[in-house]
C-alpha cells in the first residue's frame, strides 16, 4: 500500500488508514513533542518528503551520526527523522532485515535495529534478530543534547535491549531475556566471547567479595535510566 | 478550404468514434466502486461525528496522476546564500510571477526563503499543479537491493575519483614547486651575472638597526 507524502495526514487521527503497529498508528511511537519537532524540521521537509524504502537509502547511507534531539531548540537528528519516516512507510520485514544485514553502512544497520526495537511486536524475535550484532564493534558518533559522544554498534544494540529510553524515544516495553528463557520462548544465548566472558565473571566475583558489596551492573530493565550527558532527557512541554 | 476538418483532425465533425464506448460491465464496476466510496465516506463521517470532529472529504484523485517521489538532490539554495534579496510583502504567501527569491515555475509563484519554498513544493497546491497524487509508491525488496547496489557503486566511484584527484593534485603541486625552484635559480644567476666579480651583491648587515633586542 502506498503511503501519503504528507505526514500531517498520517498523523491526523481521523484519517489514518495505514498499517498498524502494536494496534496503533506507528508514528505515535514517538512522543508528540518529538513528532512536532520532526515534521517542523527543514531536514524532514526537504530531505524526507516522498521517500520510499528504496530512496530512503539515499539518505540513510549518508548518515554520519546517531542521536535523538539536540541543542536548546531540541532539533531532531537526521537519524531520528529517518526512523520516523520508516514508521510512516512500515517497510516489509524482509526490507528491514536487508538494511540490518548489509555490512557497508553501519548507520543504516543501527537505524534498522532502532526500528525493529520500536515496531516489532514479538519480544523473542527482537532479541534473536538484534543479538547477532552485539559482535559489531564499529564506532558510531552520537549527537548528544549538548555535544558529541562516541559509542559503538554493539553498545547501541545493547542499549536498545536494556534501556527504556534511546534517542529521545521511550522504547515499548520488552520482557527481559531471562523471563523469555524461563518461558521457553528463547534459547539461552551463547555469547560470542564464550569462555572468556566466564573468566571475566569469575574475576568480578573475586573483586566483589573483597569489596564486600555487590555492584548492580545493568540496573533495572524497566526502570527509567537517564544518561549522564542528559542527551536523552525528556522533552520539555507537551 | 474545401476539406473541412475538425479541430482534432477528425475528418468529419459528425464522427463520434473518438468517444469512449461504455462497456456494460465496466459501467457496473464503476457504479459499485462509487457505491463503495459513498458507503466508506458515510462510515468515516459517522465515525468523525462520534468523536466530535468534523469530517473532511478527501479530494478524489485523477487517474493520470503520477506518484510523488523524493527529491533526487538537495534543493539548490547555496547559490542564493549571501546574495541580497528583496523580501516580498506578505511573507508566507507566494508572490505571483517570477521575482527575486525562490521561483516555482509550475505554479508561477515566488517565495522569499527556502523554507517557504520547500513547504510550497510539498503542498497540495503544488502537487496538483504538477499532476502528482501525493501518494508515494511502495518499494519492493528487489528495488531496495538495486538502489543499494547503485549507491554502493556510486560511493566506490567517488572514492576512486578522490584518489585520482589526490594523486593528480600531488603531481600538480610537485610541478609547481619545481617551476618555482627553477625560477628562483634563474633569478639568482641573473643577479650574480650583474655584478663584476660574479659574486652577486653582498648582504650588508647593520647592527642596531632599530630592532630592540
Ligand atoms: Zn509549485
Amino acid at each position: 500500500m502506498a503511503h501519503h507524502a504528507d505526514a500531517k495526514r498520517a498523523l491526523d487521527e481521523r484519517g489514518y488508514k495505514g498499517q498498524l503497529v502494536r494496534g496503533d498508528n506507528p508514528l505515535k511511537l514517538f512522543e508528540k513533542p518529538v513528532r512536532d519537532r520532526i515534521v517542523d524540521s527543514y531536514y524532514w521537509k526537504e530531505q524526507c518528503f516522498g521517500l520510499n524504502a528504496a530512496t530512503l537509502l539515499d539518505r540513510a547511507t549518508e548518515l554520519s551520526f546517531v542521536g535523538g534531539t539536540y541543542g536548546v531548540a531540541q532539533r531532531p537528528t537526521p537519524f531520528l527523522c529517518l526512523a520516523f519516516k520508516l514508521l510512516q512507510i512500515v517497510p516489509d520485514k524482509e526490507i528491514i532485515l536487508f538494511y540490518l544485514e548489509q555490512e557497508e553502512y553501519k548507520y543504516l544497520r543501527v537505524l534498522a535495529a532502532f526500528y525493529i526495537r520500536l515496531a516489532w511486536e514479538k519480544d523473542e524475535e527482537v532479541y534473536a534478530t538484534l543479538e547477532p550484532y552485539l559482535t559489531d564493534s564499529r564506532k558510531l558518533k552520537r549527537r548528544t543534547r549538548e555535544g558529541w559522544a562516541l559509542t559503538y554498534v554493539d553498545d547501541f544494540i545493547d542499549d536498545l535491549l536494556l534501556k527504556s529510553r534511546v534517542c529521545a524515544t521511550t522504547l515499548p516495553k520488552i520482557n527481559p531475556r531471562l523471563f523469555l528463557e524461563d518461558e521457553d520462548r528463547l534459547e539461552p544465548r551463547i555469547s560470542a566471547l564464550g569462555g572468556e566472558l566466564e573468566e571475566l565473571d569469575g574475576e568480578d566475583e573475586e573483586e566483589d567479595e573483597s569489596n564486600g558489596e555487590v555492584e548492580e551492573v545493568n540496573g533495572p530493565v524497566n526502570g527509567r535510566e537517564h544518561e549522564a550527558d542528559g542527551s536523552d532527557e525528556e522533552m520539555v512541554g507537551g | 478550404m474545401a476539406d473541412h476538418k475538425g479541430a482534432y483532425g477528425a475528418s468529419s465533425s459528425n464522427d463520434t468514434s473518438f468517444r469512449k464506448t461504455w462497456d456494460r460491465s465496466e459501467y457496473a464496476a464503476k457504479a459499485a466502486d462509487r457505491d463503495q466510496k459513498i458507503k466508506e465516506e458515510g462510515k468515516a463521517r459517522y465515525q468523525a461525528t462520534l468523536e466530535g470532529k468534523k469530517y473532511h472529504r478527501r479530494a478524489s484523485t485523477p487517474e493520470d496522476t503520477k506518484d510523488t517521489e523524493a527529491r533526487s538532490a538537495r534543493l539548490n539554495v547555496a547559490d542564493k546564500v549571501g546574495k541580497t534579496q528583496i523580501i516580498v510583502a506578505g511573507a508566507g504567501q507566494g508572490k505571483r510571477g517570477k521575482s527575486a527569491g525562490f521561483y516555482c515555475e509550475a505554479c508561477d509563484l515566488t517565495y522569499k526563503d527556502n523554507l517557504q519554498f520547500v513547504e510550497h513544493l510539498n503542498s497540495r497546491q503544488h502537487l496538483v499543479a504538477t499532476g502528482e497524487s501525493g501518494e508515494v509508491r511502495r518499494a519492493a525488496l528487489e528495488e531496495v537491493k538495486d538502489r543499494f547496489e547503485y549507491l554502493k557503486r556510486k560511493r566506490e566511484e567517488e572514492k576512486a575519483r578522490e584518489v585520482v584527484d589526490l594523486t593528480s593534485r600531488i603531481e600538480v603541486a610537485r610541478d609547481q614547486e619545481e617551476r618555482e625552484r627553477e625560477e628562483k635559480r634563474r633569478k639568482r644567476n641573473e643577479k650574480r651575472r650583474k655584478t663584476k666579480d660574479g659574486l652577486g651583491v653582498q648582504e650588508i648587515k647593520v647592527e642596531n638597526d632599530g630592532v630592540i633586542c
